[in-house]
């Protein structure tokens, strides 16, 4: 070993920032690469990848063994890539803290001059990556079988916009469960219910759905209303003009849930005791 | 000002465990301090609540000139390798270093420049590998390197040999000892391993149950824990009560001990009435005594340590 006396041993000067200039942007880097860098994105999107492939498979074929028209295809090919790529962020980012504290990496981050918000804005950053990817794979899909029907710029639109929203609100929470959970595990498992908790109400019959308590339930609900645009614009041909109020609850549950996950921050803890 | 670590009454509690209670300790510029304990003693929250990790409940504490409240001034100024540091399996070890000098504010030229003297300097710079192939001892090295990315004032070392092989440690602790002399950094060092401790430590503390029960030098901690340095005489089991006597005429009876489980020998415990083992040997010699041998027997930190935290060993 040699000493590099010059550059480590003296200490004429400090160029070291007060705080961490641009700390969001440099942890979602990290955390992108860490990401894409290693299996566990690509693995998330080729699954994502497969399992569209088959369901459009399956959708297209002849009569034989598809039970929908064009319109209901492509309604549940968007509604399953807004449902499985949220899935996938939300996995991601309920593991962003947690994870750290699980693997001990969290307290050298916590001891340098990055802020948990930093921390916590640059994870939230590069989960919705996730979603990002799972997009540019799902265009494809939906374009292709949207083409005929003839619903392709509304189909693009709802997968892109509401889809969006409802990955941003459930990337959220999955980060703001990870800065309390102790455990990823917990984290996971907590994520996971909230999912199933929202999404529930995008399964009632539809008479249920048409009543004012059914309306309601899905309105104020990201998912089913996300989930509930795609299946009134494409398959029951309503117009924009008259769903737009189910992007309002995925819209507020996004800014929402991010300015709770950034809150939650400052509780970020090792979740040790000694 | 030299006064790098001032911690005043200290507390530190998880609900209502009192983990650390009122410690108080100063470390100057340049100086290597111990802190040691045995498992549960405290260290690594005073540690904690010192690195600004977590609030303590009550004291006060200032680290290179900034009270705990200033959190983001402290970090920037501090180095720390925690006990159970993890790291990340995908990067390699440059871009770890990278992306952590990157975090203190450098450009990223400069990181890479510090972070490859750092690999240099521990002996991984040759190793391009992903983290997720590097042995223990190599993480632990990469901590230390992490530790330094910042050129730190103050560095808080919680077990830094920890998986390192006898050469590897002897490493660190040199590495260490030049960094206090030639750099000016404080280090605060945990460990239990008390050899590396007196080799390296200006100061020491010992706590237990939470409080510090010694501190100063580790001569100084020694010497109150155990007593005065033993001159020991191997005599003929016949000759040990007779050449006792005599030695108790020149050093008097209080400073000779006798002990039945091994005849033979006697001690003498030398301190300032009593005089060097030379003069107590000579004293043997001219009262005709048949000396067979002659050892100095110093307590080390370990009786020390021993000594001063006996009551959490048992109840360990």
């Amino acid at each position: 070993m040699t000493t590099d006396a010059a550059t480590i041993g003296a200490r004429p000067e400090r160029r070291v920032a007060a705080r961490s200039p641009g700390g969001s942007s440099l942890v979602a880097r990290q955390e992108l690469r860490d990401l894409w860098g290693s299996t566990r994105g690509l693995t998330a999107l080729f699954g994502f990848s497969l399992l569209l492939a088959v369901l459009a498979y399956l959708a297209s074929a002849d009569a034989g063994i598809n039970l929908l028209d064009a319109r209901e295809s492509v309604g549940v090919i968007v509604q399953t890539a807004i449902a499985l790529g949220s899935l996938g962020a939300i996995v991601i980012s309920a593991d962003a803290i947690s994870g750290e504290r699980e693997r001990g990496t969290l307290e050298a981050l916590l001891v340098s001059p990055l802020s948990r918000r930093d921390l916590v804005v640059g994870k939230l950053l590069a989960a919705t990556s996730m979603w990002a990817a799972a997009l540019v794979v799902a265009v494809p899909f939906v374009v292709t079988m949207a083409r005929g029907p003839g619903v392709a710029a509304d189909a693009l639109i709802t997968l892109v916009v509401a889809g969006s929203l409802v990955a941003a609100a459930l990337t959220a929470l999955g980060l703001a469960i990870s800065s309390v959970a102790l455990s990823t595990r917990v984290s996971l498992a907590a994520s996971l219910a909230a999912l199933v908790l929202l999404a529930a109400p995008s399964q009632l019959p539809a008479i249920r759905a048409d009543g004012v308590l059914g309306s309601i339930l899905i309105k104020v609900n990201p998912i089913a209303s996300g989930l509930r645009l795609a299946q009134e614009v494409l398959v029951n041909q309503r117009s924009w003009a008259s769903q737009w109020v189910l992007l309002v609850s995925p819209a507020v549950a996004a800014v929402l849930l991010t300015a709770v996950a950034v809150r939650l921050s400052r509780r970020i803890e090792l979740g040790d005791s000694r | 000002m030299n006064e790098r670590v001032a911690c005043r009454h200290l507390t530190v509690a998880y609900g209502d465990h009192v983990a650390a209670d009122a410690v108080s300790f100063t470390v100057g510029r340049g100086e290597v301090f111990g802190l040691l304990g045995p498992n549960g003693a405290g260290k690594t929250s005073v540690i904690r609540a010192l690195t600004t990790i977590i609030a303590p409940r009550s004291g006060s504490a200032s680290i290179a000139g900034h009270e705990l409240h200033d959190q983001t001034a402290i970090r920037r100024r501090i180095g720390v390798l925690p006990e159970s540091s993890g790291y990340p399996k995908a990067p390699t070890g440059e871009q770890y270093l990278v992306y952590f000098g990157r975090i203190y504010g450098l450009g990223e030229p400069e990181a890479r420049h510090r972070a490859d003297a750092l690999l240099e300097r521990f002996g991984l710079a040759a190793t391009t590998t992903r983290i997720s192939a590097y042995s223990r001892g190599m993480r632990q090295r990469l901590g230390l390197c992490r530790a330094m990315i910042n050129n730190p004032e103050v560095l808080f070392l919680d077990e830094p040999t920890l998986g390192l092989d006898p050469a590897g440690k002897d490493e660190i602790v040199r590495h260490l000892g030049e960094l206090a002399a030639a750099n000016g950094t404080t280090v605060v060092l945990c460990t239990h391993l008390l050899d590396e401790v007196e080799r390296v430590c200006d100061r020491i503390a010992i706590m237990n149950r939470g409080a510090i029960v010694a501190t100063g030098t580790v001569e100084d901690v020694i010497l109150r824990a155990t007593g005065a340095e033993i001159a020991r005489l191997h005599v003929h089991p016949d000759d040990a009560v007779g050449a006792a006597r005599l030695i108790e005429r020149s050093v008097g009876a209080a400073a000779v001990g006798l002990d039945e489980s091994r005849p033979g020998v006697i001690d003498v415990a030398l301190s300032a009435g009593v005089g060097t083992g030379a003069a107590m040997l000579r004293a043997a010699l001219d009262a005709d005594v048949e000396v067979l041998g002659f050892e100095r027997h110093r307590a080390t930190l370990t009786d020390a340590f021993l000594e001063l935290t006996a009551d959490q060993e048992v109840a360990a």
